[in-house]
């Protein structure tokens, strides 16, 4: 099942969301929703993320994928070029630069999308979040829910109920 | 330019920023179909000249390069203003970038689309561009990935890519929320780009991340798009192209009339929108200052170009460098000094000149001579070539005037139109506090 509590402000949310943690409840079990990024100091709520090592990945496998295909190309037709090299490294070396940045440009917008959860069938119910309002989520089981509830209100939440019927 | 920003409930900055998106004036009806019957002009001479062959334009021996090429530099430039704007500030994390991002993406995105256009249309045969494309085809030839056409369809093609994902990501907040409240095929359209944001904290922090790692990925192709095509012309072994500073040149150039052409959008945006609240004196005042500071980097290089020139007193050069200054040319490349350097120098480098109307003057003078500072890069190298003997002039005809005009009605169009269905400013990202403007 799932609880949910409203909160005005930043600091009781956090407050919150360390003594849900204390209380048992992982990171995967949290999560929080408001119209606008909050940011939480480290330890609170951290989404730990491989984006940036994956985007550095997706580039050199465009690249690498590029020298192959223009070298294969220009093999597979060779052009009279003079007795200059068929393969010139130097002169497709734009070529090389430009897929391997449209490489990390789709990784990115692939790992966005991953991370993010997007585009992915969910069950988890979504609450409705009023503009200003920092919502927790939290997935519990029936016998901690009102564990949960006391942990939400004792730091300051409004409106602590139980969503997926309502709102699914 | 004094007053600091007023603190607005958020509530009504929704409702405020949200406000053009329904209705339409009679006002902007009538725009529509006077850009649109425009750009239907253009449409029109670009059949023509299909029909009838690349003939019907005035490019011709020796100036093979005319209007459409200058049209093609001067878009892929005023294309600058997202990346310069909205990447460059992103990752200086200066606040004061928030509304004026997505007016500046959006210019990015439409003017690469207009830009990449012309290559295609100065092709003349339009409908064999597909021979740039690498498909293993029935004569089995590839492209030859050596020749700069082959680098700009590489270059514009992944900037547009990227560009558009660059718009659309910071997007996605803004049309989940409007999805909530908008009704009919409106309520359709932004389920579906929204991709099922709920607004959870992995989705923040993945948009947060990708935005960072975007605005960084954008800025390192920018540079380079405009590089590939200075390199268009420098790779050529003809005077004055043949320049080892065209890749900085040209990127100074781009972002020279992308800020212009952002000052100007952001102009008529606040004038038309009744965005006053939200695109304030403090924002133009800082983009003036950038301008004057990308008009004192453009004169520094066009200095560094034209001096080494003179200096170096290389007949075949000088007769180009003559016809620039002196000759033929010298209207068009003193009308360039003028708009690029002594305008903005005088009204945004007084500071007491320094206002929103003057900013904008300068914008506007600053794309003219941007433009100019295209043709006269383009044209006097081919028609003084190194043979006198085939010197030749260049006249555009109506056919390339047309759809030269129709590229501006087609890029206010878009921009027109894109205001309508989104907010032209972010409305998560807007921060209401004024302690956190600066």
């Amino acid at each position: 099942m799932y609880l949910k509590g409203d909160f005005q402000e930043k600091d009781a949310a956090a407050q919150a969301l360390r003594d849900l943690k204390a209380i048992g409840f992982s990171g995967a079990d949290l999560d929080v929703f408001s119209d606008e990024p909050i940011e939480f100091r480290r330890g609170v709520l951290d989404r730990p993320s491989r984006m940036s090592l994956t985007v550095v990945v997706g580039a050199i496998t465009f690249c690498l994928l590029t020298i192959g295909f223009v070298y294969y190309t220009q093999y597979d037709y060779p052009l009279v070029t003079g007795g200059m090299p068929i393969f010139s490294f130097w002169a497709t070396g734009v070529v090389f630069y430009e897929l391997t940045m449209l490489g990390s440009i789709l990784t990115t917008l692939a790992c966005f999308l991953w991370e993010s959860g997007l585009l992915r069938r969910r069950r988890a119910p979504a609450p409705v979040v009023e503009p200003e309002v920092i919502c927790i989520r939290v997935h519990c089981q029936a016998d901690q829910a009102e564990n949960v509830s006391r942990c939400l209100t004792r730091a300051g939440a409004q409106d602590v109920g139980r969503i997926g019927d309502r709102y699914e | 330019m004094a007053a600091g920003p007023e603190i607005i409930p958020y509530s009504e900055v929704r409702q405020d920023l949200w406000r053009p998106l329904s209705g339409a004036s009679p006002r902007y009806v009538a725009m529509v179909f006077f850009l649109l019957a425009v750009s239907l002009w253009g449409l029109f001479s670009w059949g023509y000249q299909l029909h009838e062959g690349i003939g019907v334009a005035g490019i011709q021996r020796p100036v093979f390069w005319g209007f459409y090429l200058v049209d093609f530099v001067f878009w892929i430039g005023i294309s600058h203003a997202g990346t310069l704007i909205s990447a460059i500030l992103r990752l200086t994390d200066a606040q004061w970038r928030k509304p004026v991002t997505r007016a500046a993406e959006a210019i990015t995105v439409f003017a690469l689309m207009i830009g990449g256009l012309f290559p295609v249309i100065h092709l003349g045969r339009a409908w064999i561009f597909y021979w740039l494309i690498p498909y293993p085809n029935s004569r089995l030839l590839w492209p030859n990935f050596r020749s700069p056409l082959v680098w700009d369809l590489t270059a514009i093609s992944t900037y547009l890519m990227g560009s558009t994902v660059y718009l659309f990501l910071p997007l996605i907040p803004d049309v989940a929320q409007l999805s909530q409240h908008a009704t009919g095929w409106r309520r359709k359209l932004y389920r579906a780009l929204s991709l099922g944001w709920t607004g959870s904290d992995r989705e923040w922090h993945a948009l947060e991340r990708a935005m960072k790692l975007m605005a960084a990925i954008i800025l390192a192709v920018a540079v380079s798009v405009h590089t590939v095509v200075s390199w268009d012309f420098s790779m050529a072994i003809a005077p004055m192209w043949h320049s080892t500073i065209f890749g900085p040149y040209f990127v100074v150039g781009a972002i020279f009339s992308g800020i212009a052409a952002l000052l100007v959008v952001m102009a008529i945006i606040r004038k038309t929108m009744h965005f006053e609240r939200y695109l304030t004196p403090h924002h133009f005042n800082n983009l003036a200052k950038l301008l004057l500071l990308m008009s004192l980097l453009w004169l520094y290089f066009s200095v560094a170009e034209n001096l080494t020139v003179w200096y170096g007193n290389e007949p075949k050069e000088m007769q180009v460098f003559g016809a620039r200054a002196r000759g033929h040319f010298a209207p068009y490349f003193w009308i360039m000094v003028f708009c690029n350097f002594v305008v903005p120098f005088v009204l945004l480098g007084i500071k007491r000149l320094r206002t929103i109307r003057t900013a904008t003057i300068a914008g506007v003078t600053v794309l003219i001579g941007m433009w100019l500072e295209r043709f006269i890069i383009v044209v006097p190298t081919l028609a003084r070539s190194r043979l006198p003997a085939t010197w030749g002039r260049y006249a555009p005809t109506w056919v390339e005037i047309s759809i030269s005009a129709a590229t501006f009605a087609v890029m206010a169009l878009l921009y027109l139109l894109f205001s309508k269905l989104f907010p032209i400013v972010s409305v998560w990202e807007f921060e209401p506090h004024p302690e956190e403007e600066d």
